[in-house]
């Protein structure tokens, strides 16, 4: 054990050398992006809140896309495992918190409900997955959009009902997040600078397992079974058995965001259950770009920060869904890898400026942007004059042919 | 209102058939849409929603005749149909995972016409006064009901009947069944298929925008509207078969007696009880409870 815990700490110590060193290496971007991360909890405390939420959504979305974007499959019934880890934590502090401070102590208490309900949010997920999931990946396409939607408000009318007193109707349950007092240190577990770290620690997480999860030899049949379950299958892989494990795995870490989002709203509601909520990892995926694995943050990243842009607008404040809409339908008819798709080509064409402007000069590289900026725009300008004259040739010949 | 204690009374049966048939005004444009083209229409319910609206704005305008509201109502949803397939549907027929993004396509409507609609009307609700000429009490089984909710309902049973007609019976309708049945042999034989799936997205909006226009004063009219009578609408046709007219039918009826007489013999679940019955459906029968297109 020890062995491990120096090689560990030997590796850490190399990649800050070799960040330090190296200059714009992966590992000094890495540091960078973790230093800004850290900072960014010491921001004014709506922008605090605001980069907490970007983040659950963002694992959200990023859970979701393992099965769209990596295995073919459309749900738009994740709201039930969102809800799940909500609910899971919302009722273990409103049932358990008291016994728990008894038996440990007041101090300590509000954290380990916390770690306790998280676990409870997450192990409910499972059990609803497993039976879920068997039954949905028994269809494809649109019928399983269809059964995962029945499913997911099958979930919300049970949770309005009420059964037995543990989901409070349509009120939903309070989630409060009360003082920790550990070894001299002391803090509330609901402040937004503690949540936000705690949240960056956990998504980080997350994350990382997601990214594990997608280059694994597992990720690869996933991918393998977008392009073509036929051929898959025809390669000895159990489709519908590797689909139910892609479904449970992809609920699981939804219910990990669940359990984050019950804690910073401080609530469990029945919106979180909704198909509505479903829709916004749909959203904030498509537009990000589904075929990469970085396409869910940036969507949700969008998603968040345009709303919150518009909103500071008066006049365009309540019309944010608008906006979206738009970006939904031009990135599926033009450009489907996403905004991640359209960052990928701007680094590619920055990296032929800089080639450019090393060969030829500032002036050849100027003009070499003019070009190429002028190009893209004309080709831009011929898809949407080709599409407008495809459209108005359709109404043209309806036309006629009525008029005949 | 003597029949409280009675089990299921008459009044609760024709609640549910009147709501039953405002489903199924929704449901069936739905429906034929997706028997023919293969596309299911995140938007229907907001296509509802316009209808609603247009025959809003029609009845309270200097025209204010309610029946011509539903005729412009109905009529600009269909136009608004054709110009969203022409635009944006019919460019992913061919594609690989087309069926999805049809779905996703739709639903960037649903954010548009919703936030259009907010942005005309505001989110106030609005209440449409049902025509004059309908607008009396009838008493039956019990309740008391206005005449014009018992429009409705015949109104409902009139397009059915009138589609079963169309479908079966005409020669449009026979080209609708064969491009459903199979779109490459219908193009051999020389129907042109682009034509006539934009003829029954026409079709199937005009239908949507019907529904809402009829069905406008019977509840109040909000941008809420599309959201909640969308999901409705695809338990209707997942149960009674996805392309099924008497699917359809059958299947708004089913959602529609559930809405009325659910909470009376089971205080609980009777809002999850058509859900089940979506899942089950799906699991057990996903061609539906009433198989092939136009039965």
């Amino acid at each position: 054990m020890s062995t491990q815990d120096n090689s560990i700490g030997a590796r850490i110590g190399t990649f800050g050398r070799e960040a330090v060193q190296n200059g714009w290496t992966r590992e000094r971007f890495t540091l960078l992006g973790l230093v800004g991360l850290v900072l960014i909890g010491l921001g004014p405390s709506f922008q605090v809140y605001l980069f907490t939420e970007f983040m659950i959504i963002a694992l959200f979305a990023l859970a979701f896309n393992l099965l769209y974007g990596y295995t073919g499959l459309l749900s738009f019934g994740h709201a039930l495992f969102f809800a799940g880890g909500s609910y899971g934590l919302a009722i273990v502090i409103r049932d358990l918190q008291p016994t728990i401070a008894d038996a440990l102590g007041s101090g300590v208490a509000p954290l380990v409900t916390f770690v306790i309900g998280g676990l409870v949010g997450v192990l409910l997920v499972v059990l609803i997955a497993i039976p879920v999931g068997w039954l949905s990946v028994r269809l494809e396409e649109i019928y399983f959009a269809l059964i995962t939607l029945a499913f997911g408000m099958l979930g919300y009318s049970l949770i309005v009902q009420n059964p037995a007193g543990l989901t409070n109707g349509t009120d939903g349950v309070l989630v409060l997040l009360g003082f920790v007092e550990l070894g001299g240190l002391e803090f509330r577990l609901g402040d937004r600078r503690v949540y936000y770290y705690l949240t960056l620690t956990i998504v980080l997480a997350s994350t990382y397992a997601l990214w594990r999860i997608v280059n694994s030899p597992f990720g690869t049949i996933c991918k393998s079974i977008r392009e073509s379950p036929d051929r898959a299958a025809a390669l000895g892989v159990d489709v519908r058995y590797h689909r139910w494990m892609t479904f449970i795995l992809s609920a699981v870490f939804v219910g990990v965001a669940g359990v984050l989002i019950a804690g910073l709203a401080s609530v469990a509601s029945p919106y979180h259950s909704h198909w509505t909520q479903s829709a916004i990892a749909v959203v904030a995926t498509v537009i990000g770009g589904a075929t990469f694995f970085a396409g869910p943050i940036v969507g949700a990243f969008i998603y968040l920060y345009v709303r919150w842009g518009i909103s500071r607008y008066p006049a365009l404040e309540a019309h944010w869904e608008f906006f979206f809409g738009v970006m939904l339908i031009l990135v599926v008819l033009y450009f489907k890898q996403g905004a991640v798709g359209g960052l990928v080509m701007l680094h590619a064409w920055l990296l032929e400026v800089q080639t450019v402007y090393e060969r030829d000069g500032a002036g050849a590289a100027a003009s070499f942007v003019g070009d190429s900026i002028t190009t893209k725009l004309r080709n831009a300008r011929d898809v949407i004059v080709a599409r407008l004259r495809s459209v108005w040739n359709r109404l043209r010949s309806i036309g006629q042919r009525g008029a005949t | 209102m003597t029949n409280t204690i009675a089990f299921i009374g008459l009044s609760d049966v024709i609640i549910g058939l009147s709501l039953g048939s405002r489903l199924f005004l929704i449901a069936v444009g739905l429906s034929l849409i997706f028997g023919v083209l293969g596309v299911l229409n995140f938007a229907h319910g907001a296509f509802y929603m316009i209808g609603a609206y247009v025959a809003l704005a029609v009845t309270n305008s200097l025209i204010g005749n309610f029946w011509l509201a539903v005729v412009i109502g109905a009529t600009a949803v269909g136009v608004i149909g054709v110009l969203i397939e022409v635009s944006t549907i019919r460019p992913l027929y061919g594609r690989l995972e087309g069926d999805l993004d049809q779905l996703i396509v739709t639903f960037g409507f649903v954010l548009i016409i919703h936030e259009v609609i907010r942005f005309i009307w505001g989110s106030q609700p609005y209440s449409v006064d049902a025509p004059a000429a309908l607008d009396f009490s009838v008493s039956v089984g019990g309740g008391t009901f206005t005449a014009y909710r018992l429009f409705v309902i015949g109104a409902a049973f009139v397009v059915m009947l009138g589609l079963w007609v169309f479908i079966t019976k005409t020669y449009f309708g026979a080209l609708v069944r064969g491009t459903s049945s199979d779109r490459e042999m219908a193009s051999i034989l020389g129907v042109d298929v682009p034509r006539l799936y934009t003829g029954v997205f026409f079709f199937g909006s005009f239908l949507a925008g019907l529904g809402g226009a009829l069905a406008a004063p019977l509840q109040s009219v909000s941008p809420a509207l599309g959201d909640q009578v969308i999901i409705d609408a695809f338990i209707i046709v997942v149960i009674g078969g996805l392309g099924s007219l008497s699917g359809a039918f059958v299947g708004a009826m089913f959602v529609g007696m559930m809405q009325a007489l659910g909470p009376q013999f089971m205080a609980a679940g009777h809002i999850a009880i058509p859900f089940l019955a979506m899942v089950l459906v799906l699991l057990f029968r996903p061609e539906g409870l009433f198989g092939g297109f136009g039965e």
